[in-house]
């Protein structure tokens, strides 16, 4: 047996555990959510009624009310993503030197991250309360009487939070690509005559592309499934116009108590979600350089 | 002697075993504020006097009532009893054991007929009452009291309810408030109309898409003669006092007589602006007044703010009211000890101590009274609810909370310009005739 096969056959070894975790913690409810979608279930009888074949899932792709979650989704994620995203960038052109001598000051940068979610729109209902809310007060002393909660500026409130939580994320991402490249890159750049902005856009970018690709369609599928912060600031409203597809599916299944409808509709945003990333990751491999 | 010694003590302790000994319950309650407060220190009782001990158990609010769906749909044991409300208990009924053999003597001498009603359903009580809740008019005593004197205030008052509303009116005393006396004082009140306002709004409404909000609103409806259904079962949303009430929030809204960011307010945000001194008066859940009346926290207003009945409608004022509960989870294996439980919290000694605690329960007079000293809001709920109380027809029905989401999505994108007052009728309408047909 040659290396190379040798290798192969103990990667597979080392795979069983994976698979047999994921086989047990994703692959058994998605069984079972396949199994509720095909069923008449409630919440009387979660083992089901009966057989409903297709229903469920016809019923819910002619909601709607889907279309424009799906809508509001869409728009959330394109939004929040392309600003996470060139923000990290921007981020990572001009710290990675700083961050490269003090990389203890990455920890302060990642911590919105560490907050969870919903923790965070607790936090920004109370920081961003006309009475008693930080940023209001400091914009009022400013001359700026702006309601951030109000018809005109809920939707961008959403998506700035959002932005101000996973841009780390990003950054996180992309700054480790940018100091995986090798430091004889930048000398022979320096020795060529590039400026520092040429030796980012025409070295740094091209090299970082692959990495660029993945955390977009990351960040994209995860803002496209946002919940937790606008649940919790405005419950989806006023009407449904911060309706996103989960806050959708979570009223669905508990509000109007459509199990079935809501789990057929989580199967297929989980179906397009794998279909995304596989293209993003074909793309982005694609991409890398031999 | 010592074989009889041996058999004699065998024999007790066989009778010692013999005897069942009650297993100790888990209580799955409503958590924080008063009521949680309330409640450890009659459950501390109970565990001191009982041979079954109480274990509390608290998820936190945020979508309480779905998290404990999901686990007793699940079949969940992990507590024993668990929580009621009157605006679901047709919900959870089929997951709870009814309690109507406990309702004796006792516990009549606890709660009045009306209260155990608030936790029924068809023909049978799933719950023993613990809070009650209703709406309330919180107003500054200090600016009604100048608008009711102050010539100056007066003229503008009549100037600007006249620019607004299209009459010139006169200020009235807020016990005697009609919603256009309502609407006439917001706008009185707000900066940005009447400048020489010393609040910036004259009110604060709770617009956040939440099936709570769509509670304190109702009252409005109800008070224009509005219901959910007739007699007959026909929805009857699609009347003149569903527009009339939805209309008089708009104005207002439009008029930016409360928050712009009222969009996204519910209880506590509504508390902020009234607590911090920027608001003259709102209408309000009542468990507000405990919070308002602790010494030190709401400086802006301490000493100076008075409750009383929602303004009146064609029909007077109306209030929504329910009540919170414990009642027994069907799942549970400790049946006996959680009926025990519930037998003892259905005491007038265990009612007594939670309000005297800081609970709101809808007791009886006699009970009510003792403690009406300290607690002069627990009369008012207590004289509101039988006057003005109302339960919609079909608001304890098992599609209830539904609705009462539906509404808050559909009700909420009118008052934001997202929808004509019409669709949002109609969508709901739809969607009751729909969920009431299941």
């Amino acid at each position: 047996m040659n290396l190379q096969a040798r290798e192969r056959r103990e990667a597979k070894i080392f795979l069983v555990g994976l698979c047999v975790f994921l086989a047990l913690m994703l692959g058994f409810p998605s069984l079972a959510n396949l199994w509720f979608s095909l069923n008449e279930v409630s919440f009387h009888n979660l083992t089901g009624d009966g057989f409903a074949g297709l229903n469920n899932y016809k019923e819910a792709l002619s909601n709607p009310g889907l279309w424009k979650a799906l809508g509001y989704s869409l728009k959330f994620g394109v939004i929040a993503t392309f600003l996470e995203v060139s923000l990290a960038l921007i981020m990572v052109f001009t710290l990675h030197p700083l961050l490269a001598r003090k990389p203890w000051l990455t920890a302060i940068l990642m911590m919105p991250m560490m907050v969870s979610p919903a923790l965070m729109g607790v936090m920004y209902r109370l920081i961003l309360n006309e009475f008693t809310g930080i940023v209001p007060g400091y914009l009022n002393l400013l001359g700026f009487h702006v309601s951030l909660m109000g018809r005109a500026m809920v939707q961008h409130t959403v998506i700035a939070i959002e932005v101000l939580q996973w841009t780390p994320f990003a950054f996180l991402i992309l700054l480790t690509a940018r100091q995986s490249l090798p430091y004889e890159l930048e000398e022979a750049a320096a020795i060529d005559g590039a400026t520092e902005t040429g030796f980012n856009f025409k070295v740094v970018l091209p090299l970082i592309t692959p990495a660029i690709i993945i955390v977009t369609f990351i960040r994209f599928i995860d803002s496209f499934r946002v919940f937790d912060h606008i649940f919790v600031l405005t419950g989806g409203g006023p009407g449904s116009s911060t309706t996103s597809i989960s806050i959708y599916i979570y009223k669905l299944f508990f509000q109007r108590s459509e199990l079935g409808e809501a789990v057929a509709l989580s199967l297929v945003l989980l179906f397009a979600s794998l279909v995304l990333l596989y293209f993003g990751m074909k793309l982005a491999v694609r991409k890398e350089p031999s | 002697m010592s074989l009889l010694k041996n058999l004699s003590v065998s024999c007790a302790a066989l009778a010692i075993a013999a005897v069942p000994v009650m297993a100790d319950i888990t209580v799955l309650a409503w958590p924080g504020g008063p009521q949680e407060e309330a409640l450890r220190k009659v459950v501390a009782h109970y565990n001191e006097t009982s041979e079954s001990q109480a274990e509390l158990l608290y998820f936190s609010r945020d979508n309480f009532f779905d998290k404990m769906l999901a686990d007793v749909a699940a079949g969940s044991k992990d507590f024993d009893v668990m929580l009621t409300a009157t605006y679901n208990v047709g919900k959870y009924a089929p997951f709870m054991t009814p309690i109507n053999d406990l309702i004796n003597d006792e516990v009549l001498s606890t709660y009045p007929q009306g209260a155990i009603d608030t936790q029924s359903y068809e023909g049978n009580v799933y719950g023993m009452p613990t809070d009650l809740s209703l709406h309330f008019l919180y107003y500054r005593e200090d600016l009604i009291n100048e608008l009711l004197s102050n010539a100056a205030w007066k003229a503008k008052y009549a100037k600007i309810s006249e620019e607004y509303l299209g009459t010139a009116m006169v200020p009235k005393p807020a016990d005697q408030w009609s919603w256009d006396d309502f609407s006439a004082a917001a706008l009185f009140f707000t900066k940005s109309i009447n400048p020489e306002s010393p609040v910036a709004y004259g009110t604060v409404l709770q617009l956040k898409n939440l099936l709570f909000n769509i509670m304190i609103w109702q009252g409005t409806a109800a008070s224009f003669g509005g219901d959910w259904r007739d007699a007959d079962g026909n929805i009857t949303v699609n009347s003149d006092a569903y527009r009339r009430g939805l209309e008089l929030y708009k104005k207002l809204i439009d008029a930016e007589a409360t928050p712009a960011d009222s969009l996204s307010y519910e209880y506590a945000e509504a508390n902020a602006a009234f607590g911090a001194g920027q608001v003259a008066f709102y209408t309000q859940w009542s468990a507000a007044f405990a919070e308002f009346i602790k010494p030190g926290e709401y400086p802006a207003i301490e000493g100076n703010f008075d409750i009383t009945r929602q303004p009146a409608g064609d029909l007077g004022p109306k209030t929504h009211y329910h009540s919170l509960g414990l009642g027994i989870n069907a799942n549970s294996e400790r049946q006996d000890e959680a009926r025990a439980f519930l037998s003892y919290l259905g005491s007038n000694e265990a009612m007594e101590m939670y309000l005297a605690n800081g609970g709101q329960p809808p007791v009886v007079d006699a009970i009510m009274n003792a403690q009406a000293g300290d607690r002069p809001d627990m009369l008012m709920m207590a004289d509101h609810t039988a006057k003005y109380g109302i339960v919609m027809n079909g608001g304890a029905s098992s599609v209830a909370l539904g609705i009462y989401s539906n509404m808050a999505e559909n009700f909420t994108a009118y008052w934001a310009d997202e929808m004509d007052i019409d669709a949002a009728i109609n969508n709901v309408t739809e969607f009751m005739e729909e969920e009431f047909a299941k």
